[in-house]
């Protein structure tokens, strides 16, 4: 075992129940450190992942590696945490006794009292589990997943039900243990936690990894501005030809351009005489997530559409920008 | 390993639920039999192995009921994702079974001896304890099976079921000897009368019968199959 080894490796993992491809041939690594997020819809395949990761279901084709090694061996070297999803708390046990319990279980845990501490429960050690709240359960399940130090940390859709405080408390939390070189991966459907938290975003999408890179990577991919003008009664057609414009969208009587180069675009439109009501704004992230991932998208028009039956296997090396396929 | 054990017993007697059910009911059970019937000092001690034995059967069966709640809860599945392996979690909830049944048959003797004055050889008290104790293994088995096999409320309505019927049709609450004679046929092949008489037969001071070791025996094979079956067939979804 080197310190270059990967932590994560995926090589064309498929899990399919029934009819559905729930994952569908991904492919990726992530090395030791990382903090990464899994973005997705709800349904995009972010828990099969994680489960196929942490060994609670084998892929159907394709391997899956932790640590070099097959997920459950990893865990049962005590190399993983994980706060799984739709767990509810543990009946008729304190918190102290839980996570003691939990931690004894791993080779070279943390300190109980650091456990708590780290996930920001140290006051309620002495509580019943079933009688805490939303928010506190979650941070209990956090010093669950945390109490054995474990090298890798799965959270699944971690602040999932909490309020905008309680989320506040448990990123503050999870930033504090992956400060440490741990190595975190979460799934949300929060954009900006993604963007907020992660040092690297896999956005999953259909059972596949759709895009890979940083928050500003993936804004930059999905057309780095928008350029918005009133039509006043001309039709929208020729606007995609205009330079720059990967996209075209008419809503209201204003015509929303995403372009590349928002200066050539609102030179391109003076020359033609069109621009009323102009406005130019940075794309958010929130259009970068629609144009990645399908079905909300209203474009018609953008370049490498088609390539979205090719493998997305071009998003395997870590910090290189958007696979072309996006 | 035995974390787990201390942390499930832990749990168990945490639940108010059980401590009634489990403990309290079959010695009110059996002193409110006992004391309205007539007065012979053999229904005493008859009931007072009957309640034991029942009172075993219904802890049994409900660590079966903490293992569905547990599925539910996803903490099984928790579980799978620390460094215990998975046979241990199975090998310390049926170890937890035969922990818990340990209250209830105690605390129905004590109430025998103490209250309704039972009198038996130090080594009766002893043999009946531990021969109750051994013989609900079968129960926990079933308990288990039903587990990992049903959902939360199934398991909790299939345990009832289980308790109250086999407890009924072995003679547990009432002696066999007012049975109907088809019935008391039938009620020689229950694993609860068998179970029973296992106690029965030291209090009347003597060795349990062959045909109680074989009939519990024939029982443990098949809870014991139904067990494994269940965990397997689920074991891929905790």
């Amino acid at each position: 075992m080197t310190a270059t080894e990967t932590a994560v490796a995926f090589t064309g993992a498929v899990k399919t129940f029934g009819a559905v491809r729930a994952v569908d041939g991904i492919d990726t690594e992530i090395a030791p450190g990382e903090t990464v997020a899994l973005l997705g819809r709800n349904g995009a395949g972010k828990s099969t992942t994680i489960s196929l990761l942490l060994g609670l279901i084998e892929p159907d084709a394709g391997t899956v590696r932790l640590f070099g090694a097959p997920p459950r061996r990893s865990v049962t070297a005590g190399r993983v945490g994980a706060m799984l999803q739709e767990a509810r708390a543990v009946p008729r046990v304190t918190v102290r006794e839980l996570v003691t319990f939990v931690a004894g279980r791993y080779p070279a845990p943390l300190p109980v009292a650091e456990a708590l501490e780290l996930a920001g429960i140290t006051e309620l050690a002495g509580r019943r589990v079933d009688r805490l709240s939303g928010g506190q359960t979650q941070r209990v399940r956090f010093a669950v997943a945390l109490a054995g130090n474990p090298a890798l940390i799965v959270l699944d859709e971690p602040t999932a039900a909490l309020d905008v405080e309680a989320r506040h408390a448990f990123w503050a939390s999870m930033r504090g243990y992956a400060r440490r070189g741990h190595t975190v991966l979460f799934s949300t459907h929060h954009l900006e936690e993604a963007d907020a938290f992660a040092d690297r975003i896999l956005v999953v999408d259909r059972g596949r990894i759709v895009a890979d890179g940083t928050g500003e990577q993936l804004r930059r991919s999905a057309g780095g501005s928008l350029v918005a003008l009133d039509l006043a009664g001309r039709t929208p057609e020729g606007l995609e030809l205009l330079p720059g414009v990967r996209s075209v969208e008419v809503r209201g009587g204003r015509a929303r351009l995403r372009t590349d180069d928002s200066d050539a675009t609102v030179i391109a439109l003076a020359g033609l005489g069109a621009i009323r009501g102009l406005e130019v704004a940075p794309a958010s992230l929130d259009d970068a997530f629609l144009a990645l991932t399908s079905g909300k998208s209203h474009r018609s028009d953008e370049p490498g559409r088609s390539g979205r039956s090719d493998e997305p296997s071009a998003s395997r090396q870590t910090p290189s920008p958007l696979p072309e396929a996006v | 390993m035995l974390d787990y054990l201390r942390l499930e017993i832990r749990r168990t007697l945490r639940d108010t639920g059980f401590v009634i059910g489990g403990i309290a009911m079959p010695v009110m059970m059996y002193l409110l039999f006992t004391n309205l019937g007539g007065d012979e000092s053999g229904w005493k001690t008859g009931a007072m192995v009957g309640m034991a034995a029942y009172g075993a059967v219904g802890s049994a069966l409900n660590t079966g009921g903490g293992v569905a709640e547990d599925r539910a809860i996803g903490w099984l599945r928790q579980l799978r994702v620390t460094p215990m392996p998975p046979r241990q979690v199975v090998l310390g909830r049926a170890l937890t079974g035969s922990v818990t049944v340990l209250p209830a048959i105690v605390a129905v003797l004590a109430a025998g001896g103490l209250v309704n004055g039972v009198r038996l050889a130090v080594w009766q008290w002893a043999a009946i304890a531990v021969l109750l104790w051994l013989g609900s293994v079968p129960f926990t088995l079933l308990g288990l099976g039903n587990g990992h096999r049903l959902t939360g409320q199934t398991t909790g309505v299939a345990n009832m079921v289980c308790n109250l019927g086999l407890a009924v049709l072995g003679g547990l609450w009432f002696p066999v000897a007012l049975f109907p004679d088809w019935l008391r046929t039938l009620s020689a092949y229950t694993p609860t009368n068998r179970f029973a008489q296992l106690g029965g037969s030291v209090a009347a001071g003597h060795a349990p019968t062959a045909g109680a070791v074989l009939v519990l025996g024939v029982w443990l094979l098949l809870f014991g199959s139904y067990a494994v079956l269940s965990y397997r067939r689920h074991a891929g979804n905790v």
